[in-house]
């Protein structure tokens, strides 16, 4: 009964303001309720970097997202058959001259809906990543390679394939699965999960400083506001080298500002302002909206558990080292 | 009919100018708006079950070079009545996963702790409670579980490391029951372990404002005989700037778990 009438009472206080378009929910304590758990399928194949042919305009002429739905539903019924689609990633993949079949269709989640995106990076207005510093340029160049058939050692892969982490935002940007994120809020605290590799923010609101430069993680040090109706988070405190951003291992001085907005009972819109001066010339900023999908549930990614290929790549690198070694012992068999 | 009908709408409405107008409820001193026992905050044990949960005296480590710093430390058990009924072929894998512990234990490999485990790691966790879901967040491996609060409960639909946990309160205590289980996880560094039809209820009891009694009952017929009990006290963390740090122990696993096939250096 106590619970009925919670519902009741928040859901019309829910339509009643969304009616009137004048505030989002609150929660009981009088924060904006940003609660429930979110995707970011829809935002499949919208590439990060928006290409050169759309200039400055931030969404898709009416032809150009009629193209991309075509796609979109193309990949969903393929996928939905249970053959692995060749579009998007899957071409990327292929166009490396790897087999990526070890994934079969199931695993893959796609767009229900097509996105107007023409990219995720909003600003600078041109929708492009800021030119690197040199120093970025070498942390680039430098980087593990996803495609490397000779690895040494675990080391010369990313912490992506080791399982250890994709950072905060390539834990929150679009991938081919777990895309899945649930905010969870009590007084003082909002809590943001995501499914990719289970990681878990606890942000804290209560106005306490950042933790000193001495303690530093994958996932930084998020302290948080509201602003209004927008939850701001400021991160920082991050471990530099390690993670990408953009394509780039970005740099302990990273500085995250993220900013949450429910839009519409089912949508966030969220907001990221990268700033890494010994890596980008210029902050940048990526946006897009996170819908709460009927039945999409969150589930456990025991990514480091399960990481049966890394075990296997460095044993089958070590296995072809052997291959060749004994092939150039026997010279007289060529 | 028609009376409950005007009565739900006028309670709605009552509700929604409330709800619109009014200040905010008050709420009771270490309880949630929904009335019941706040057990947010971070907690953690002192025992050292996660070492064993039986009695155990003093040990050394494995590593000789490692001193006291890598010793055993003796600590009194957890579980109700003192032993653990194991099946006979069950207690066989328990002294033989006891042998291989410092490369069977699924710790050692920085794999998930599992439930009940994850509550008595030398790690704290954070409680983060809704009316509708409860987190917790581990900080050993980044690992975390939510607790659905709703009547309709959760299926487990595939089996995890974490389980698929339906909470209830009783009274002010929090049961959870959890299933869907896979048979990975153990309970302690000793070897104690488990089957995939594991099923554990935990209960969560406020103390007082800083302890929380945690107990946690184990039921498995493939490996015991008879359901048994762990109780053992959680503390929690007072100090002022008290949060959880990152443990991400992948990177410390992966010389143990792939060194055999990384390149040799001649």
């Amino acid at each position: 009964m106590k619970a009925q009438l919670f519902l009741a009472s928040s859901l019309a206080v829910g339509g009643l303001a969304f009616a009137q378009n004048t505030n989002t929910p609150k929660t009981a304590w009088g924060d904006p309720d940003l609660q429930g758990v979110y995707t970011t399928d829809d935002l499949n194949g919208v590439p990060l970097a928006r290409p050169a042919q759309y200039g400055t305009r931030r969404y898709l002429t009416e032809q150009e997202f009629a193209e991309r739905a075509k796609n979109v539903n193309s990949e969903k019924s393929t996928i939905d058959t249970g053959i692995r689609p060749t579009t998007g990633f899957w071409a990327l993949v292929k166009d490396a001259g790897v087999d990526g079949a070890a994934a079969p269709a199931q695993w893959i989640e796609y767009a229900k809906h097509a996105s107007r995106l023409t990219s995720l990076v909003v600003d600078p207005p041109d929708g492009r990543i800021p030119a690197l510093t040199p120093e970025g340029e070498k942390r680039r160049a430098a980087q593990p390679n996803y495609y490397n058939m000779r690895p040494a050692s675990w080391e010369d892969l990313s912490s992506y394939d080791r399982c250890i982490t994709r950072g905060v935002t390539g834990s929150f940007f679009p991938s081919i699965y777990g895309n899945g994120s649930e905010i969870l809020q009590m007084p003082g605290m909002v809590a943001i999960r995501y499914e990719m590799i289970h990681e878990t923010r606890l942000i804290p609101l209560d106005g306490r400083p950042h933790a000193s430069a001495g303690l530093r993680s994958y996932m930084g040090d998020p302290r948080g506001h509201f602003e209004g109706n927008t939850l701001v988070v400021e991160t920082t405190n991050f471990i530099g080298g390690k993670v990408d951003v953009g394509g780039v291992p970005y740099s302990e001085d990273l500085k995250l500002v993220e900013r949450f907005t429910r839009v519409a009972p089912d949508t966030i819109d969220y907001q990221v302002t990268i700033t890494d001066p010994k890596t980008f010339t210029a902050p940048w900023t990526v946006a897009f909206p996170i819908r709460q999908e009927p039945g999409y549930r969150i589930f456990e990614y025991a990514c480091h558990e399960g990481n049966h290929a890394m075990h296997n790549r460095l044993s089958a690198a070590r296995a072809e080292e052997r291959h060749e070694a004994a092939k150039a012992a026997q010279p007289d068999q060529k | 009919m028609r009376a409950t009908l005007y009565s739900t709408v006028f309670t709605v409405l009552v509700v929604v100018k409330a709800t619109l107008f009014a200040a905010p409820p008050a709420v009771t001193k270490g309880r949630t708006f929904d009335g019941h026992p706040d057990l947010s905050g971070i907690w953690q044990t002192m025992s050292t079950a996660n070492w064993d949960l039986q009695d155990h005296q003093a040990a050394p480590g494995p590593f000789f070079q490692l001193g006291a710093v890598g010793a055993i430390p003796s600590g009194q058990g957890v579980v109700e009545g003192g032993e653990i009924p194991y099946k006979p072929e069950a207690m066989k894998q328990k002294q033989e996963n006891f042998k291989n512990r410092w490369k069977d234990d699924p710790e050692v490999k920085c794999y998930m702790g599992g439930i009940p485990r994850s509550n008595y790691m030398p790690y704290p966790f954070q409680i983060l409670q809704t009316p509708r879901t409860i987190l917790m967040d581990y900080e050993y491996a980044s690992s975390n579980r939510v607790i659905n609060m709703e009547k309709k409960p959760l299926e487990a639909s595939v089996d995890t490391w974490m389980g698929t946990a339906n909470g209830h309160w009783e009274g002010d205590t929090l049961v959870v029951d959890n299933v869907g289980f896979n048979d990975e996880s153990w309970f302690d560094r000793a070897g104690d372990f488990h089957s995939d039809q594991l099923h554990v209820v935990e209960r969560f009891t406020l103390a007082d404002a800083d302890h929380m009694n945690y107990e946690a009952t184990i039921e498995d017929p493939q490996v015991f005989t008879r359901p048994w009990k762990i109780s053992l006290t959680l503390y929690r963390h007072v100090e002022k700037n008290a949060q959880l740090t990152e443990f991400k122990c992948v990177p410390f696993a992966e010389e143990l778990l792939y060194g055999d096939v990384r390149k040799k250096t001649k």
